[in-house]
């Protein structure tokens, strides 16, 4: 009886045990629930954080000025030449890039030159990335000069001027806006209080910035990027390498049996670049001018 | 219960192993996270050089993962939810891995933007073989944490106990 009554109680007891352990074990799994449900609500509060936060720090990518006379959808190209003219040279070059300095050191005079036969339009898109690879404010300070020189009417020759005078890859000497500032005053006419407030304020920084969004959006990853018509000519144009003399002949090709557009310097861009075209044979001596 | 008492000996070195391991992990995330937020613009486009995701995804990958490498990183810090943070973790690494590989298989040259930067660059510059390598060391520890996420000074300690 009495062991009847042991074993009795004792299987009370495990009853009691295994509740407890049945219990303990929900209770268990029920944390450990919700510290996975925690940790996924905070995961996903943060990527929505970050999405908000940075949405709301990231510049716009339709600029809230542009320079005058710039064109395209969200105004982001400046163009240079007549309008009319049968074919396109569209350039992506950034301030600060080497490559675009060498080009331009010895393409300006010949682009030039087609553009003021009325033979090429050029579009040209200043793109600012290299300031994010190697760190630094040149590109920016240099593309807002260059929409600033723009907006004044002597984007063709501040740009020439800024090319001719470009800092080392890896100086950063734009970064320093009295450095454009100088430079302005090789382009007789250029500077004024109102070019250097342009310049010091920053004035199409936002331009810039879209400008940019818009090249990162292009697919096309290197500067200089040189299209003729919508086709990359640079550093080939199929097999041939791109030269003066072939850019010519690739033009005229082009060109055949259309139109020309209106000639002489600088006549469809902002009238003021045809007197900053004309004294250019004065700041280039290389410079095969019209 | 029982079991945690007795294994006491055995299961320290593992718990300081997997100690080691959290705070590792949390220092990559960290130092992915904060390299990648300075610049909303260059975190998109690191995303968008890639070519993998559609336009539409790629402010919302771009803007939103250091945000979620942070917070991997604080929770892998305060060791709260250890195992599905590095369940989280290796899914993570692997979609890094997958996209590093696709990008050096399609032949398109660009840095992989892992701790910031990113984007487009020289074909002689890419680096994808030691990328990769880095992640799966990463993978290791997070793989690691998967397995053996009990460990010292942990939230998760706190709370079981």
């Amino acid at each position: 009886m009495s062991e009847k009554n042991r074993s009795g109680k004792r299987t009370a007891r495990e009853r009691m045990l295994e509740e407890r352990a049945a219990q303990d074990a929900q209770h268990a799994k029920k944390k450990k629930l919700l510290v996975i449900g925690a940790v996924v609500v905070v995961l996903a509060v943060a990527a929505g954080i970050g999405i908000a936060v940075q949405s709301s720090r990231s510049s716009s990518d339709t600029p809230s000025a542009a320079p005058a006379g710039a064109i395209g959808p969200k105004n982001l190209v400046i163009p240079d030449g007549p309008a009319n003219a049968p074919a396109t040279l569209t350039v992506y070059e950034d301030p600060r890039c080497p490559a675009c300095g060498q080009f331009e050191r010895e393409f300006a005079p010949t682009v030039d030159q087609l553009q003021d036969q009325g033979k090429l339009y050029g579009n040209y898109h200043i793109v600012s990335f290299i300031d994010r690879h190697d760190g630094g404010k040149g590109s920016k300070n240099g593309a807002n000069a260059l929409a600033c020189a723009q907006d004044a009417g002597y984007f063709r020759a501040y740009h020439d001027v800024l090319y001719k005078n470009q800092p080392d890859e890896t100086v950063d000497a734009w970064k320093d806006k009295s450095k454009l500032i100088d430079l302005a005053k090789q382009v007789p006419g250029l500077d004024s209080p109102t070019f250097e407030s342009c310049v010091n304020s920053n004035k199409f920084g936002s331009w810039v910035s879209a400008v940019e969004q818009d090249f990162d959006k292009s697919g096309y990853t290197s500067t200089p990027t040189v299209l003729l018509n919508g086709k990359p000519i640079y550093p080939k144009n199929g097999n041939d390498e791109i030269t003066p003399d072939n850019l010519v002949k690739w033009v005229d090709e082009a060109n055949q049996g259309k139109k020309p557009g209106t000639t002489g310097s600088g006549s469809a861009s902002p009238a003021p670049t045809s007197t900053a075209a004309e004294s250019d044979p004065a700041l280039q001596p290389s410079g095969g001018g019209s | 219960m029982a079991a945690r008492t007795a294994g006491g000996g055995g299961g320290g070195v593992v718990e300081w192993i997997s100690t080691a391991a959290r705070l590792g992990l949390a220092v990559v995330w960290a130092w992915a996270g904060l390299a990648k937020i300075s610049d909303p613009a260059v975190a998109a486009q690191a995303v968008r050089a890639y070519r993998i995701l559609p336009e539409g995804l790629v402010k919302p990958v771009g803007y939103g993962l250091p945000f979620l490498e942070l917070a991997l990183a604080l929770l892998l810090l305060i060791g709260l939810g250890v195992r599905i943070a590095a369940v989280v973790s290796v899914l993570l690494l692997l979609a890094f891995v997958a996209g590093i590989a696709s990008a050096w298989a399609r032949g398109i040259s660009i840095d992989c933007g892992c701790f910031g930067g990113g984007g487009a660059v020289d074909k002689s510059q890419t680096q994808y073989g030691q990328e990769i390598l880095r992640d799966c060391g990463f993978l290791l520890l997070a793989g690691w944490l998967v397995a053996r996420p009990r460990s010292r000074f942990s939230v998760d300690g706190w709370l079981a106990a």
